[in-house]
């Protein structure tokens, strides 16, 4: 089980401007839909962006308080 | 990745326009990720395999050193690694999915 919060500050430590929303799609606190929005991500394709979610998220995933996530990733709304 | 498992998996991809490795087979999808992305890729109407890799850690562990991505269901469509639907989902939305397979399934003329 891993909590909101404790993804967020996992996921900035790799993008520090990181947006993040998770929600949790099971009520078990271990598979979330996840939605990232970052200026980190400027000039990638979306696959190396989520590789980046993936990496940054790496710990929990190998240790089991994260079994699965679905990851949206976006650029801030400029403007 | 022994030399053996990887032309396995480079022969599955050339073999298939689009092929998803995946955790149970079509009839039987045991991860509902893998039955997401049957699901998605029904409504093309387009054949598509799914490879069981669930019990088969080797080859997991070979495809996500390849693919540098950690987690089952991964998509290839014509030899090309596409991630999973929540990339091929947006692509869909964009319009940019099915111009993409009607693509890779023209018939060439002879």
């Amino acid at each position: 089980m891993i909590t909101p919060s404790e993804l967020a500050e996992l996921i900035r430590r790799a993008l520090p401007d990181a947006e993040v929303d998770a929600v949790d799609r099971t009520g078990t606190r271990d598979h979330y839909n996840l939605r990232v929005v970052s200026k980190g991500f400027a000039g990638m394709n979306p696959l190396d962006q989520h590789r980046l979610v993936y990496r940054a998220l790496q710990l929990a995933l190998n240790d089991g308080r994260l079994h699965a996530v679905e990851i949206k990733t976006e650029l801030p709304a400029t403007g | 990745m022994t030399d053996e498992l990887k032309r396995e998996i480079e022969r599955e991809i050339k073999a298939h326009k689009v092929l998803v490795y995946g955790k149970g087979t079509k009839d039987a999808p045991r991860c509902g990720f893998t039955m997401e992305t049957i699901a998605f890729f029904n409504q093309f109407g387009y054949p598509f395999e799914v490879v069981d890799v669930l019990e088969n850690i080797p080859k997991r562990e070979g495809l996500t050193a390849m693919t540098e991505w950690p987690t089952l269901p991964k998509v290839f469509i014509n030899g090309t690694f596409y991630g999973d639907t929540d990339i091929l989902g947006p692509m869909h939305e964009r319009g940019e999915l099915k111009p993409l397979l009607d693509e890779t399934f023209k018939t060439p003329v002879s």
